[in-house]
C-alpha cells in the first residue's frame, strides 16, 4: 500500500515555545490513526499542519506521495490537498441551513449545482439527517450538529478525514454510536481517518495505529494493540494500568 | 483565490490597517495642528488669558461633578439591574436609554424651563454650576449604568452562585460591586471628560467653559485662529486626563470584547430588589427624562405653535436625515473595517481602543475646525466633499465610528476561529465566507451600532453647527438657534419632536434587534 501521509522531522513552535519537535512517523492507505497524547501536547496542532492551516516551523509533509509543506511554507493549500476536517467545535456555520452547509463545503468540486445539491443531499442523509436539511445548527442537538459536520466532511469525497477530539463534548451511549456511524461513514467513501484524542478507548474503537505526542517529542508509535502490550509513555502506561485494574477488578 | 484563514492569520496589514483608521480620523485635527505652526502676519491673540483659564477651570470642576456623580448613582443602579429581576425592568431600562440619545442642551433646555415653571430662584438649583452638572449627569448617569449592567452580565453564573453560597445577597452585590467598580469608575471619568468638549448645557445654565470660549471666539469673534488654539489647548487638557483612562479601560475592554460569551447567571427575584428595583430606576428616569420632558410640554399648556414648529421641523428634517445616515454608514464601514484589521490579537485590539477612547474624547470642534482648515486649502473641485452636506457627515463618521469598530470588535470576538479554517479545507473564498458566513453573523452589531451613530449624529450640534452649508441646518441645531429668542412654547415643541423621534428610533431599533436575535 502506498503512504498517505509522510511526515518528516516536524517541528512547531507558538510565541518562541516549542509546541514539538522532530517527528516523524507514516500512515499508510486506509490505516485510520490515532494521534494521542494528554492535553496541550500540541496533537491539535499536528493535524492544523498536516490540513495545511498552519505551516510548519521546520519538517516537511507528504500527501499521497506530493510534497504539501516544507520547512515554514506552505506549498499546496488546505482546499486542495483532498481532505476534510471534523473540528472540535465543530464549526458549523451558524448563519446558514444545515443544507447550505453541506453546500458550502463542496465549494471547490467541479460537479454542477444540481450534482452538488444531490451530493449534499446524500451525504445528509447518509448521515441520518436528510430530514434536518433546512434546520440551522442553532436548533439540532448536539448529536445532531455532530452528523451535520460529519457529512459536511465526507460529501466532497475526501481520501483523508481529519477528526479534531469531535466526540469530547457527548455522552458516552452517543459517542459510541457516533464512532460506529464514522468508522461505516469511512469505510464507505474509502477515506483514511486520522483522530485525534486522549481517549484510548476512543482510539481503539476507530484506529489500527497510533502515534503518541508526549513531552514535546513523538513518545512512541506503532500498532495500537502492540504499543498499549508494552507502553513506553506516561499516558500509555496509565491506561494500560487501568485496563488492568479493571480486568482484576 | 484568497484564503479564509487571512481572517485568523497575524500580518503587517493588521497594524497598518489601524493606523490607516485612526490617522484618517485624525487628519482633520493634524492639519489643523500643522496649519497653526505656519507664522503669520500678525501677532496671534494670547490663548491663555484669565478668562479662557477661569472658563477651563469652571470645565473640569464641572466633569469632575459629573465624574462623581454618575458613578455614585450609576453603579448600584447597574449592579441592581444585572443581577436582579423586578416589575417592568426591560421598559424601564429602554427609557433610560433616551438621554444618551438626546443632545444635552436640549436635557438643559427643559430643566431650565421647570426652573421657569416652577418660579425658582434664577441661581439656585437648575442654573449656574448645580444645574450644567445635573444636564451633565442626566447623561452620565445612564452611560455608567448601562456600562456596569453589561459587565455585571458579563459575570459568570458559576462565580454569582459562589457568591451567593459564601454569603448571600448582600455579599454577592458586594462582590459584584467591587469587581465591576474599576470600569464603571473609568466609564464615570470618561463621562466628565466628554462634558469638558461639550458647551451646551453651560450656555444655557450662565456656567460657560471653556467649550464655549472656544465657540465665541469662532461665531462671535471670527477669530479662526484663536479658536484653533483654544481648542488645541482644551484637546491638550482631554488628552492628558483621558489617555490614564483609555490606558487602564483598553486592554480590559479587550480582553472582554475577546472572550465567547459566557453563561450569565439569571436574573434573581428577590423581594427587597423587586421593590428597590423599579423605585430606583423609575427616580432615575424622573430625573433624566421626565423632569426634561415636563419642561418642554409645560409652555405647550399654554399654546401649541404647531405650523411654525412643523414647518422648522419640515425644513431641518431632510439635512438632519442625510447626514445621520450617511455618517451612520461611513462609520459602520470604516468601524467594521478596523475590527477585521485587529482580529483576535489582544494587543492590537487594546492599542486600537486606546485609540478610540482618546479619538472619541477629543473636542468635536477639534475636528470640525480641522476639516474648516482642509477646506480653505482645498480647491474649488473639491468642494462637495470640503464644504457640502457630505463634509458634516464624514466629519461626524469620523467621531462616531469607535462605536462601530467597538460593537463589530464584539459580533468578531463571538465568531469561531474554526469557522474560516474549515471554509479554508473546503476551499471557500473569502468574498464567499463573507458574504454567507460573515456578514449574517455581524448584522445584529452592524444594525445596532448603525442606529447608535445614526441617533448619536443626528443629535450632535457642535461639529453641525461650525461645518453645515448656508441653509442646510439640522433639527438640534436649529433648535440651539432659536433657542435664546424664539418663545418658549415653539423651543418646547421643536424639543419634543426631537425627543420623540429619537424614542421612535429607539422603538424601532429594540424591535428590529429582537427580531435579529441569534439563535444559540
Amino acid at each position: 500500500m502506498n503512504a498517505l501521509i509522510q511526515v518528516q522531522d516536524l517541528g512547531q513552535s507558538s510565541d518562541g515555545h516549542v509546541v514539538f519537535q522532530s517527528v516523524s512517523f507514516t500512515v499508510l492507505a486506509g490505516q485510520h490513526l490515532a494521534l494521542l497524547g494528554s492535553s496541550g501536547c500540541g496533537k491539535s496542532t499536528l493535524l492544523r499542519l498536516i490540513a495545511g492551516l498552519d505551516a510548519p516551523v521546520r519538517g516537511r509533509i507528504w500527501l499521497a506521495g506530493q510534497l504539501v509543506s516544507d520547512n515554514g511554507r506552505i506549498l499546496i493549500p488546505p482546499h486542495q490537498r483532498g481532505l476534510a476536517m471534523v473540528f472540535q467545535d465543530l464549526a458549523l456555520w451558524p448563519t446558514l441551513s444545515a443544507l447550505e452547509n453541506v453546500l458550502l463545503g463542496m465549494a471547490q468540486s467541479h460537479w454542477s449545482r444540481r450534482q452538488q445539491k444531490e451530493r449534499a443531499t446524500e451525504a445528509l442523509t447518509r448521515c441520518k439527517v436528510g430530514e434536518l436539511a433546512a434546520r440551522k445548527p442553532g436548533t439540532l442537538s448536539i448529536g445532531q450538529q455532530q452528523r451535520v459536520a460529519l457529512a459536511r466532511a465526507i460529501a466532497g469525497r475526501p481520501q483523508l478525514l481529519l477528526l479534531d477530539e469531535p466526540f469530547s463534548s457527548l455522552d458516552p451511549l452517543l459517542r459510541e454510536e457516533l464512532m460506529t456511524e464514522v468508522r461505516r461513514l469511512a469505510g464507505e467513501i474509502n477515506a483514511t481517518l486520522v483522530l485525534v484524542t486522549h481517549d484510548v478507548l476512543e482510539a481503539l474503537a476507530l484506529a489500527q495505529r497510533a502515534i503518541v505526542l508526549e513531552d514535546a517529542r513523538l513518545a512512541e508509535s506503532g500498532e495500537l494493540v502492540s504499543v498499549l502490550a508494552a507502553p513506553r509513555s506516561r499516558l500509555l502506561r496509565q491506561c494500560a494500568a487501568q485496563i488492568g485494574r479493571l480486568r482484576s477488578g | 483565490m484568497m484564503s479564509c484563514l487571512i481572517l485568523e492569520r497575524p500580518g503587517k496589514w493588521r497594524g497598518i490597517g489601524i493606523f490607516a483608521g485612526l490617522l484618517l480620523a485624525l487628519a482633520p485635527s493634524l492639519a489643523l495642528l500643522f496649519s497653526l505652526g505656519h507664522p503669520t502676519a500678525s501677532s496671534p491673540a494670547p490663548v491663555f488669558t484669565t478668562v479662557f483659564i477661569n472658563a477651563l477651570s469652571r470645565s473640569l470642576a464641572v466633569a469632575l461633578a459629573v465624574a462623581i456623580f454618575s458613578v455614585a448613582i450609576g453603579l448600584p443602579t447597574g449592579v441592581m439591574a444585572g443581577l436582579y429581576q423586578f416589575v417592568l425592568r426591560r421598559t424601564l431600562l429602554a427609557l433610560l436609554a433616551l438621554p444618551l440619545l438626546v443632545p444635552s442642551f436640549i436635557t438643559a433646555i427643559g430643566l431650565s424651563m421647570v426652573r421657569v415653571a416652577l418660579g425658582l430662584r434664577p441661581n439656585g438649583l437648575f442654573s449656574g454650576f448645580t444645574g450644567t452638572v445635573l444636564a451633565f449627569v442626566t447623561f452620565g448617569t445612564p452611560l455608567v449604568s448601562f456600562i456596569t449592567l453589561a459587565s455585571v452580565r458579563g459575570i459568570s453564573r458559576s462565580q454569582v452562585d459562589a457568591a451567593r453560597l459564601a454569603g448571600g445577597e448582600r455579599h454577592l452585590a458586594w462582590c459584584v460591586a467591587r469587581s465591576v467598580l474599576p470600569l464603571a469608575a473609568l466609564t464615570g471619568v470618561l463621562a466628565g471628560v466628554l462634558t469638558l468638549s461639550d458647551p451646551g448645557p453651560g450656555q444655557i445654565f450662565g456656567h460657560t467653559g471653556a467649550a464655549s470660549e472656544i465657540l465665541v471666539s469662532f461665531a462671535s469673534q471670527y477669530d479662526f485662529a484663536l479658536a484653533a488654539r483654544q481648542c488645541l489647548a482644551l484637546a491638550g487638557v482631554v488628552f492628558f486626563a483621558g489617555l490614564p483612562v483609555a490606558a487602564f479601560l483598553a486592554p480590559r475592554l479587550a480582553t472582554g470584547l475577546l472572550a465567547r460569551d459566557v453563561t450569565p447567571a439569571p436574573l434573581a427575584r428577590v423581594r427587597w430588589a423587586e421593590m428597590c428595583g423599579p423605585m430606583l430606576l423609575s427616580a432615575l428616569l424622573l430625573g433624566t427624562v421626565i423632569l426634561p420632558l415636563a419642561g418642554f410640554v409645560q409652555p405647550l399648556f399654554r399654546s401649541v405653535p404647531a405650523e411654525r414648529a412643523l414647518q422648522e421641523v419640515g425644513r431641518t428634517v431632510g439635512n438632519t436625515a442625510f447626514y445621520g445616515i450617511v455618517a451612520s454608514l461611513l462609520a459602520t464601514m470604516l468601524g467594521v473595517t478596523l475590527a477585521i484589521c485587529s482580529g483576535r490579537d489582544a494587543k492590537l485590539r487594546a492599542t486600537l481602543l486606546v485609540g478610540l477612547i482618546l479619538l472619541f474624547a477629543l473636542p468635536p470642534s477639534l475636528g470640525a475646525l480641522g476639516w474648516i482648515q482642509l477646506a480653505g486649502a482645498s480647491p474649488a473641485q473639491l468642494d462637495p466633499v470640503f464644504r457640502g452636506p457630505l463634509t458634516v457627515s464624514l466629519a461626524l463618521a469620523l467621531r462616531f465610528f469607535p462605536f462601530a469598530t467597538i460593537f463589530a470588535l464584539r459580533g468578531l470576538g463571538t465568531a469561531s476561529p474554526s469557522w474560516s479554517s474549515v471554509a479554508a479545507i473546503h476551499g471557500v473564498s473569502l468574498w464567499t465566507f463573507g458574504r454567507k458566513v460573515l456578514a449574517p453573523w455581524l448584522r445584529p452589531a452592524i444594525l445596532t451600532s448603525a442606529l447608535l451613530i445614526l441617533l448619536l449624529a443626528t443629535a450632535d450640534v457642535s461639529s453641525v453647527l461650525l461645518l453645515h452649508p448656508p441653509g442646510k441646518s439640522s433639527l438640534p441645531l436649529a433648535i440651539f438657534t432659536v433657542m435664546a429668542n424664539a418663545p418658549e412654547s415653539l423651543v418646547g415643541a421643536l424639543c419634543v419632536a426631537y425627543v420623540g423621534g429619537a424614542a421612535l428610533l429607539l422603538g424601532a431599533g429594540l424591535l428590529a434587534s429582537r427580531s435579529f436575535r441569534r439563535k444559540p
